[in-house]
């Protein structure tokens, strides 16, 4: 034993460079060993406990029901109702994302005084913590005393202030702003990733060619960031699936159920009505949509490593 | 003869007052832009810095002060105060005319809040070096049977959405009588930055050249001497984005906070923040004081290693 372990232990030379499976072992096992207690257990875990009844309000009482919770959940209209505000909310906020985060990285691969001060200043949306940004826009937005009332109002936009996130048409849309506000700066940097992968050789021969600006930016630019373009993409709609932070801050699901999105769905369900089995079967099948997604983005990632 | 020699010249005069009207409109364009691009990203913060240093009376006026006319700092120094008097219905009413005695009865657990956030985000990030370096290490220069296996199972944790993990996360933690604890926030933390730090960690190992690692093999060093004598000092821009990001994911994680803490035990700075607003009485001055000293540590952070960051964000997710 003594003298595999030796043997195992001194450099390789001969062999496959750099084989060295027990050093290998020894430096993974933390990462290891936090990974499987507080990422792969949690998940087994949480699969085991939406297949029983589990109420806080009775405990004791936890018996096995199988698939019951998610055919529940799945039966449940309110449920896809929330599935419908969720799409809705990501839908929204990719587009913008998007669009404003394409505009913004075209501007800063542009050469000109300041733009080092303007990228600084992109991560500050970015650094601040979501709680933070929620109060900041629950302010500007207040129906009684905010920004935008009052910006609108001297703008002549409006003849009087009006009720903002407490109206169910704009809840969500208002929301979307706050969450892109804060996400788009990471959108850029990626989009900025691609545009410097660009081959300057590749706009020169369009030029050459004769394609103007605009065609040169639909032929050369747009088909060249696809993959950054994808990046995004899957990334931001992973992240708005998600979200809760602003949810609980800015609506709490309001009003009425307006802004009742999944995951808000499964706080109320799992920490307002205690009933832990079906919180857990929908966080589940919110994970699986999610992890289907990441499958998505971990392909396009392994086609560049 | 002299018409082809004079017709080159013609036309690069008439270029350069094209080319020179051209350049002026590129500026003027990128101007516009340039000012569009720091309204949208900066118009919301300077308008939370402003309304922190108004009083509540001034806060109300229709339409807003966009610049305080009356500038006051009785915000902050309601929250630092705060922790001296204990706030009763009573002294809400007669204490203070800046905020308009609108005080939030939970303002004195601000401050102890914000050292918690702290302690958490440091502890967070050592054991994130801790257990991160030598794991990316490993998978970037040792070849060992299921390195890209782990390397994708890296890739799959990072993605799982944090609300999934609530209800064992809540459960696991009960069980372990760790709620309302911070430590219970130091473990969920660390599984869920450390995923990001390895990224970025191994993607830089990478591009280190294996001959460095060889020479230093030979000369007899050993796997842990290797990374802490060579590899180490080469990677400080990395190390330097692994412990800005873990910090700052630490110090503005709130949903993992709202579930496992309860007391000023163990709140953090977002917990105590949000629950300014489901006081019964919102006082919008203080929470934007509150709000701007939450976020002076990241913006602070975020400016000094701009660099750092960037860089740091396109290796965790542009290359594996």
């Amino acid at each position: 034993m003594t003298t595999t372990v030796a043997a195992a232990a001194k450099p390789r030379l001969g062999g496959v460079p750099g084989y060295d499976e027990r050093s290998a072992f020894l430096l993974v096992a933390p990462l290891a060993v936090v990974l499987m207690a507080v990422a792969v257990f949690p998940i087994v875990y949480s699969f085991y406990i939406s297949l029983f009844t589990i109420k806080l309000t009775r405990p004791g009482r936890t018996p096995f029901v199988g698939l019951d919770n998610y055919i529940t959940v799945l039966s449940d209209p309110q449920f896809w109702y929330a599935v419908e505000r969720t799409a809705f909310f990501a839908v929204l906020c990719v587009s913008a994302i998007a669009v404003l985060a394409l505009l913004m990285a075209l501007l800063l691969n542009e050469e000109f005084p300041g733009r080092r001060v303007l990228s600084a200043l992109l991560l500050v949306p970015w650094a601040i913590p979501y709680v933070a940004n929620a109060l900041m826009w629950k302010w500007i937005y207040d129906s009684n005393y905010g920004a935008l009332n009052g910006l609108l109002y001297q703008l002549d936009f409006i003849n009087s202030y009006m009720v903002w996130l407490g109206d169910s048409d704009k809840t969500l849309a208002l929301i979307a702003n706050a969450f892109v506000w804060k996400e788009v700066p990471l959108a850029t940097i990626l989009l900025l990733v691609g545009l410097k992968t660009i081959p300057a050789d590749l706009h020169a021969a369009a030029k050459v060619d004769g394609a103007n600006a605009v065609s040169r930016f639909f032929h050369v630019t747009l088909p060249s960031l696809k993959s950054s373009f994808g990046l995004v993409v899957v990334y931001e709609t992973m992240m708005a699936i998600r979200h809760f932070d602003l949810f609980f801050i800015l609506t709490e699901g309001g009003p009425g159920d307006a802004s009742h999105v999944v995951a808000w769905r499964i706080y109320v369900e799992t920490f307002r009505n205690l009933s832990f089995g079906t919180g857990a079967a929908m966080a589940y099948l919110l994970a699986l949509a999610t992890l289907a997604l990441a499958y998505v983005i971990i392909r396009a990632l392994a086609r560049k490593i | 003869m002299t018409a082809i020699t004079a017709s080159p010249l013609v036309e690069v005069r008439h270029y350069r007052t094209r080319s020179r009207l051209r350049r002026a409109g590129r500026g003027l364009f990128l101007a516009v832009a340039s000012l569009l691009f720091l309204g949208y990203v900066l118009a919301p913060i300077v308008w939370l810095v402003s309304s922190s240093f108004q009083s509540e009376h001034e806060i109300i006026s229709k339409p807003p002060h966009w610049i305080p006319q009356a500038p006051t700092a009785q915000n902050f120094a309601a929250i630092f105060a705060a922790r001296d008097s204990s706030v009763t219905y009573e002294t809400r009413k007669a204490r203070d005319p800046a905020s308009g005695g609108f005080i939030p009865s939970t303002a004195s657990n601000l401050l102890p809040a914000m050292l918690n956030s702290f302690i958490v985000a440091c502890a967070v990030v050592v054991l994130n070096l801790l257990v991160g370096v030598p794991a990316a290490y490993a998978m970037a220069k040792i070849h060992f049977r299921g390195r890209q296996a782990s390397i994708y199972a890296i890739l799959a944790t990072r993605v799982i959405p944090d609300i999934a993990l609530v209800v064992p996360f809540f459960l696991f933690i009960r069980n372990l009588g760790l709620l309302d604890n911070i430590w219970s926030l130091i473990i969920t933390y660390l599984a869920v930055t450390v995923p990001f730090s390895v990224f970025v960690l191994v993607s830089y190992f990478e591009s280190v050249p294996d001959e460095l690692d060889k020479a230093a093999r030979v000369d007899g060093c050993s796997r842990l001497q290797t990374l802490t004598r060579v590899y180490l000092p080469l990677a400080r821009p990395s190390l330097v984005a692994v412990i800005l990001f873990a910090f700052l994911a630490s110090w503005n994680e709130f949903l993992l906070a709202l579930m496992f803490t309860q007391t000023p035990a163990s709140q953090t700075l977002p917990i105590v923040v949000a629950s300014f607003t489901s006081d019964f009485t919102i006082s919008f001055s203080f929470i934007n004081a509150a709000g701007v000293l939450a976020i002076i540590p990241p913006v602070i952070l975020a400016l000094v290693f701009e660099r750092y960051i960037v860089s740091g964000l396109t290796a965790g997710a542009v290359k594996g």
